[in-house]
């Protein structure tokens, strides 16, 4: 145990002076959240909060416009305060214009007949706009258009009615009530947990580089001619990484909640169940530590340990939904992504941070990783068996 | 303890097709210096290697008196020390940050720690640097804190390969005096050198290798015929041809 600790003492000294290593670890990962979190919050937010202009031009009159400008008014879409020409609608801005051919006003009290085709609009949209927001304001513009030709139509047929009775809106209300209390991620619950897992599996960079050091310049044969085991030289490296994975999570988590919000983002709202954090948090360090110490074991000079550590970290990442959110990935592309250590971990985030579940949501993804970090180990250890040949006297 | 003795040592790396040391025997005196010569690629490191335990998979045998090696260092885990060639400590931690790792990891603790430390900078005369990084020492005291960090668990054998390498004429005098001092106390002494002068000023018994055999092995002055000396003797046996 004495030279399990003297170990420890020797790994965290080599870490706390490795400043480019430690700002890898804390930084990287705090600027990521920061910067993504603010970038992507537009997206995260969906229609109702996102800001989206339109603007009406329609041939039968500025009066009739303006009704169809307020009743499509509303939920994220505002009226452009400069309406485009109709030269001019290449332009951007507003996002959405809504053409209203002559004629329409009055087509809309006319019955279809059978074989009679419905009053055509043209939309023009900004092409960077979400699919989404596009096919929410389509929608509204038919709700609309519908409500306009009911009353139309009843006004035929010597019934009073007004527009807004048919409102889809008026219709009846439908709330939406999501797993967890808190719906989809916002940017910040996605971003927070995402780019904390990222940079924990960065520990593979001073795991690796360290060793690939401690074998090159034969501290690594010392040790082995002092009869340290292999296996204590790998848990030597366990423990003070796993402080370091501890500390990465307070500071991310400390990140949500003071450094988002300081620069306009959202807060991030805590866990209920800190047990279940720390339980999560603790199996992804041991995977990621197991990452690190395969990558080190596996590679023979410092590009390699960079290269394998860095690109490997960097497709999980892109894989498991860390650097874009796996529900707006393709079917196939979240099959894949089951296959990322780092979506498992993030599910295990998020089944605790945001849908505030127990310890059977948590029993699978930490499961996974736990077997991970086991099987990573039980490789590191194999390899270097196998090589048989630990020292640079090669 | 009594005579290393290497019988019929054999050794080949995994996987590769030539044999690195060939039925090597070698019998080295305790209380003595053993110089251990050879060409780059003779298979001295190699053999300094499997004495420090590094490497596993040699055929042969090893003792120590009527004791294999490997039954003495289960014994007396610290028996044995090794000054690689390489810098092997931390850059990054102070010289005394290593020595106290160094010998944590020899099993000492304590009020027993900071006396071997502290006996082992004084030694290599290193006292003065201790809280300074390893990494930033001249080559100099560089290698007298490898040295001190071999010298921690007070070994009765001690390996040197190559311990002076990149050193300046004070520093290597400093070293191979040390040396010297430290077969006095009755260790058995390994060192292994491209320089034939030192050899010929510390070591009592030399023997020369190349291709894994031995080529000759015996007391300098056995060895060393009359009107010769010590790299004559080395460039006949092993010829003029570059090795790497």
């Amino acid at each position: 145990m004495r030279r399990l600790l003297a170990l420890w003492e020797k790994e965290t000294l080599a870490l706390s002076r490795d400043v480019l290593g430690l700002a890898v670890l804390f930084l990287m990962p705090a600027a990521f959240i920061v910067v993504m979190s603010l970038a992507l919050s537009d997206v995260f937010k969906g229609g109702p909060a996102r800001r989206t202009e339109f603007a009406v031009i329609a041939s039968d009159g500025p009066e009739f416009a303006k009704q169809l400008t307020e009743r499509l008014a509303g939920d994220g879409f505002h009226p452009s305060p400069e309406p485009p020409e109709r030269g001019v609608l290449h332009v951007t801005k507003p996002a959405l214009t809504l053409i209203v051919p002559l004629g329409f006003e009055r087509a809309l009290g006319t019955p279809l007949g059978k074989a009679g085709s419905p009053p055509a609009l043209k939309l023009v949209a900004d092409p960077s706009l979400p699919p989404a927001l596009l096919l929410a304001f389509q929608q509204r513009v038919l709700g609309v258009v519908l409500a306009l030709r009911v009353s139309a139509m009843m006004r035929q047929a010597g019934i009073a009615a007004n527009a807004d009775a048919f409102d889809l809106k008026r219709a009846a209300t439908l709330s939406v009530e999501t797993i967890g209390g808190s719906g989809r991620p916002s940017s910040v619950q996605q971003n927070v947990p995402a780019w904390l897992i990222f940079g924990m599996f960065f520990v593979v960079m001073p795991i690796s580089s360290l060793f690939v050091v401690e074998r090159r310049e034969g501290t690594l044969a010392r040790l082995v001619s002092l009869r340290v085991p292999f296996s204590m030289l790998l848990l030597g490296k366990v423990g003070p990484y796993f402080v370091v994975n501890l500390a990465q999570a307070a500071l991310m988590l400390l990140a949500g909640r003071t450094l988002v919000p300081w620069f306009g983002g959202e807060t991030l709202a805590l866990p209920a169940r800190w047990d279940l954090l720390a339980a999560v948090t603790a199996c992804t360090s041991f995977a990621a530590i197991g990452w690190g110490l395969l990558v080190a074991v596996c590679s023979r000079t410092l590009e390699q340990a960079t290269v394998i550590g860095g690109v490997g970290n960097i497709l999980a990442a892109a894989v498991g939904g860390i650097m874009v959110p796996r529900f707006v990935m393709p079917e196939s592309m979240q099959r894949l992504s089951e296959v990322s250590p780092m979506a498992w971990a993030l599910d295990g985030f998020h089944a605790v941070i945001l849908r505030q579940g127990g310890a059977a949501d948590i029993a699978a993804p930490c499961g996974k990783l736990l077997a991970l970090a086991a099987v990573l180990l039980a490789a590191a250890l194999w390899v270097h068996h196998r090589r048989r040949v630990p020292v640079s006297a090669q | 303890m009594g005579t290393l003795n290497l019988e019929a040592l054999s050794f080949r790396y995994p996987g590769r097709g030539e044999t690195v040391l060939d039925k090597v025997t070698l019998a080295i005196p305790a209380g003595g210096i053993f110089g251990l010569l050879g060409p780059n690629g003779a298979g001295k490191t190699t053999l300094i290697s499997i004495l420090a335990g590094q490497l596993r998979g040699a055929t042969g045998r090893i003792s120590a008196g009527d004791e294999p090696l490997e039954a003495l260092r289960r014994r007396r885990p610290h028996s044995l020390g090794l000054v690689p060639q390489e810098y092997a400590f931390y850059p990054m931690l102070t010289c005394a940050e290593n020595l106290r790792f160094f010998g944590a990891m020899q099993g000492l603790a304590g009020a027993r720690l900071r006396e071997r430390a502290a006996a082992a900078a004084a030694f290599a005369r290193v006292e003065s640097v201790l809280g300074r990084r390893a990494g930033r020492l001249s080559g100099g005291l560089k290698r007298r804190l490898n040295l001190a960090i071999g010298l921690l668990g007070e070994p009765e054998i001690l390996l040197l390969d190559e311990p002076t390498v990149g050193v300046d004429p004070q520093s290597r005098a400093f070293l191979l005096e040390s040396i010297r001092s430290l077969a006095g106390a009755g260790r058995t002494i390994v060192y292994t050198s491209h320089y034939m002068e030192e050899v010929e000023a510390i070591c009592d018994r030399v023997a020369i290798i190349d291709s894994g055999r031995v080529l000759v092995s015996g007391a300098l002055s056995e060895v060393i015929p009359d009107d010769s000396d010590l790299e004559e003797l080395f460039m006949q046996l092993t010829h003029r041809s570059l090795r790497d």
